[in-house]
């Protein structure tokens, strides 16, 4: 067993686990934030995205040792009811979200990508930030719909309020 | 009363483009899917699978799993209290096989341990010792005298056959006759969730199974099979599913967490399924041999059809039959040929298992009669919008299979659509765009209709209940799961439309035997219709028991009492639905109300057709664009356009994402 230190969602936590434990299974298990899913349990599908440092990446494959010390954002960080980010509203609005599973991890994916960049993304930009991410149900069209409406909502937030 | 009785035009939530009442909880993943559920005392599942995909048992040697330290029980077919077998039609497949294996899916032993790890190291120490018997992997090979004889029936599983008019005549004089074999692979639904779930039973008995499914009821009767156990004392709770797309129609793990329960000493279970576990034992799409041979007259004129289709079941029947029934009801198109013989065979074979899966046959059959459309009209030289419509039933007309089609038919309309879209009037343009030199691309179309509901035979009922809690929001209880596809915004824009009030003031519950009544699958897309139409049966009870119970408090005849939006009022005074609750509660009655509603059958079935015709059908055409890399084959799906018979639409934000997802 190891002691590893990590900040969840702004909060800190100080967890007791095998090293060799995943992060998602810390996740889950230990803190009880089931936003993010297993589903290939190798680092394909996504379902289990979180930010590390601002960074997405597959909590699947990322051990709990590595992760000592680090910053980590879910799916639950993003935003909870009824104090939605723009991307989870945006995907409520578009109907971008089917059975849900996969959610989650899509909504991290694409808000880390929205935070990298300026503009309203073209289609393929999307689909490039996304492909990291499987859905079963959507077809992707309204995902990625739903990625230009909160890159459009974001970007008309910054722009300033004409008197 | 003032309640819109009816008036499309008037409806506020039916037909509208209506949010999903759960998308706030899944899009910050809040939401609980059973196999989220976390408990501090749990144990792990895991389950033995067979070694090979067709072997003789002939000693399972547990000891050594028994004595690894951490291990709390391992099961075989020993502790199986019941009937060792489930299937939806014919419980064919064991729970855990205990004199033969049947394919690399089969379960042969549980485990429960402290540890995921213990648990399957404990699976590595159980010693089985197998006698490998001959595999038949080919379904013809299946059919033949010389296969080994999977099943004490035989090989072939199930057989159906429509016969109309003279095929042989009709080929005598045919002017072309177009014949082809058409194979279509296994598919794996590959929903996001794998399977999984809980169990748990308690000081008294009670067991609880937390495991996503499309029929709760069903699973619970299966399991009381399986373990001989009072159905009324399992609680099956099914809903919401992270994909299931047919796949979870069947049973997954429920029994094996119901049996494991039973020995944890009251320790919630869990098993989740790595993905590879859900690839080798979860169910496929049957992979079919179709080979048709159509008939036309040099004006287009479909004159026969002759159909023999091989559905591959694997192992286990599960829902084979019915998807080889429905396959050879749709097996002609939505045209009318007079003269047919079509017969279908589900066929036993040692691969992994089918089942259930969106199209449930008539996709594998559709590309068929496609297929042949476009080559008749391409060898006759007309234009195969023009084919088709000549070829189509109208309602009233008489179907290929030979009933009277009574319900709306959409197909003429939805190819008139096709013919007047972008894509197929400028279709040479697209087609001349191709990316790259040694790419091509092409246009073309293909119609297809489905069966709604269960057919002939099978009960195909929706049942709802609408409590007044407290609050004085509503509880819409409905026993069809939430598997992704919005039901559950539609059981409340149904309930909000005839209640007259704000969609917030409902809420849903859905597949939980303690909470909902059993009103069948989420299949056969059927939940919409059925589930919906039993919300509009409670609905109007509900809203008798609101305004009775208003009349009742003011002391007002019925006629004085107007149902106004969120809360009733009558004589001046207005009456919030909390009152009415507090009401009924001081005078200790009930606050909960029912409907019921049976879906229209047709009174005959065709002989020999397994369940075939249907009352309705729903209606499709997709014109679609694609580009082939001629020198690797891969093939892009450029463009597709949609264009269903959709019927009334529920909910027209549901119905675009439906529609892209079934692309």
């Amino acid at each position: 067993m190891k002691t590893i230190q990590l900040k969840v969602n702004g909060a800190v936590h100080s967890i007791s686990c095998p090293p060799a434990k995943s992060l998602l299974d810390v996740l889950r298990e230990d803190l009880g934030l089931t936003a993010s899913k297993e589903c290939c349990g190798k680092g394909e599908c996504g379902s289990c995205t979180v930010l590390i440092n601002d960074e997405a990446a597959c909590s699947c494959i990322v051990l709990a040792g590595q992760a000592d010390g680090q910053e980590i954002i879910t799916c639950e960080g993003v935003g909870l009811n009824p104090n939605l980010d723009a991307i989870q509203e945006s995907f409520i609005e578009e109907g971008a979200t089917q059975c849900g599973y996969c959610t989650p991890g899509i909504i991290v994916s694409a808000k880390a990508f929205l935070n990298g960049i300026d503009h309203i993304p073209a289609v393929d930009e999307i689909k490039t930030a996304l492909g990291g991410n499987l859905c079963r149900c959507t077809g992707y069209t309204k995902i990625i719909k739903a990625v230009q409406t909160a890159a459009s909502r974001n970007s008309s937030e910054k722009e300033p309020v004409k008197g | 009363m003032t309640y819109n009785n009816a008036n499309p035009d008037s409806f506020k939530w039916v037909g509208k483009r209506v949010k999903r009442i759960d998308a706030p909880e899944k899009v910050t993943g809040e939401l609980k899917y059973m196999t989220d559920y976390q408990f501090d005392n749990m144990v792990w599942g895991k389950v033995l699978r067979a070694e090979y995909p067709h072997a003789k048992i002939n000693k399972i040697d547990t000891e050594g799993a028994q004595k690894l330290p951490g291990v709390i029980c391992v099961l075989t077919h020993k502790d199986i209290p019941g009937f060792n077998g489930f299937g939806i039609v014919v419980p064919d497949q064991p729970v855990l096989c205990s004199k033969v294996v049947r394919c690399t899916g089969d379960a042969v032993a549980l485990v429960a341990a402290e540890t995921l790890e213990i648990a399957e190291q404990a699976l590595s120490l159980i010693k089985v010792d197998y006698e490998p018997l001959e595999v038949v992997a080919d379904v013809e090979f299946a059919m033949s005298s010389s296969a080994p004889q999977l099943h004490p029936d035989g090989n072939i599983h199930s057989h159906v056959a429509i016969k109309n008019g003279d095929t042989k005549k009709a080929f005598q004089v045919a002017d072309i006759i177009v014949e082809n074999t058409f194979y279509s692979p296994r598919q794996m639904h590959a929903f996001i969730e794998t399977e999984g779930g809980w169990g748990v039973m308690d000081e008294q008995g009670l067991i609880t199974i937390r495991c996503p499914g499309q029929y709760a009821y069903r699973d619970r009767m299966q399991i009381a099979r399986s373990l001989a156990y009072n159905p009324e004392r399992i609680r099956v709770i099914s809903s919401p599913i992270g994909g299931a797309f047919g796949g979870k129609d069947e049973i997954t793990v429920q029994i094996y967490l119901a049996l494991l329960a039973m020995h944890t000493n009251g320790r919630p279970v869990k098993i989740h399924y790595s993905r590879e576990e859900s690839v080798i034992a979860g169910m496929k799409r049957h992979p079919f041999k179709v080979h048709m041979k159509t008939a036309a007259k040099r004006d287009g004129t479909l004159l026969a059809n002759e159909v023999r289709a091989m559905g591959d079941t694997g192992a286990y029947a599960s829902l084979g039959g019915a998807v080889i029934a429905l396959a050879i009801e749709h097996s002609c198109g939505p045209y009318k040929i007079p003269n047919v013989d079509l017969e279908g065979f589900c066929i036993y074979t040692n691969n992994g298992i089918a089942g259930a899966f969106r199209g449930f046959g008539v996709n594998q059959v559709c590309m068929g009669i496609e297929t042949h459309m476009d080559m008749i009209a391409e060898k006759l030289g007309i234009d195969p919008i023009e084919l088709r419509k000549k070829n189509v039933y109208h309602q009233g007309e008489v179907s290929s299979v030979g009933h009277i089609v009574k319900s709306s038919v959409g197909t003429f309309r939805t190819l008139e659509t096709a013919e007047k879209c972008d894509l197929w009037k400028n279709r040479e343009k697209y087609k001349a765009e191709a990316s790259e030199p040694w790419k091509k691309r092409g246009v073309s179309l293909a119609t297809s209709f489905h069966g709604i509901g269960m057919g002939i035979g099978l009960p195909d009922y929706g049942a709802a209940s609408i409590e007044l809690l407290p609050d004085g929001k509503f509880l819409v209880g409905v026993g069809c799961e939430e598997i992704g596809g919005g039901n559950s915004t539609v059981y409340a824009q149904v309930a909000a439309e005839i209640l007259n009030c704000d969609i917030s003031n409902i809420q849903v519950v859905q597949g939980d035997t303690s909470r909902t009544l059993d009103g069948g699958t989420v299949t056969a897309s059927r939940s919409t219709y059925t589930g919906g139409r039993a919300v509009a049966t409670a609905a109007p009870n509900m809203v008798k028991m609101l305004t009775e119970t208003a009349g009742e408090m003011l002391n007002l005849p019925l006629s004085k009492i107007e149902i106004e939006t969120n809360h009733l009022s009558g004589g001046g005074e207005k009456i919030t639905y909390q009152s009415i609750y507090q009401y009924l509660y001081e005078n200790r009655r009930t606050t909960r109300v029912e409907g019921h509603f049976y879906l229209p059958k047709e009174k005959e079935e065709i002989e020999g057709s397994g369940g075939a015709p249907h009352h309705l059908y729903g209606y499709l055409t997709h014109v679609v664009l694609v580009e082939v890399d001629t020198l690797t084959g891969e093939t892009d799906v450029l463009r597709v356009v949609s264009i269903p018979d959709a019927g009334k639409v529920m909910n027209r934000k549901a119905l675009k994402a439906k529609q892209r997802a079934e692309l």
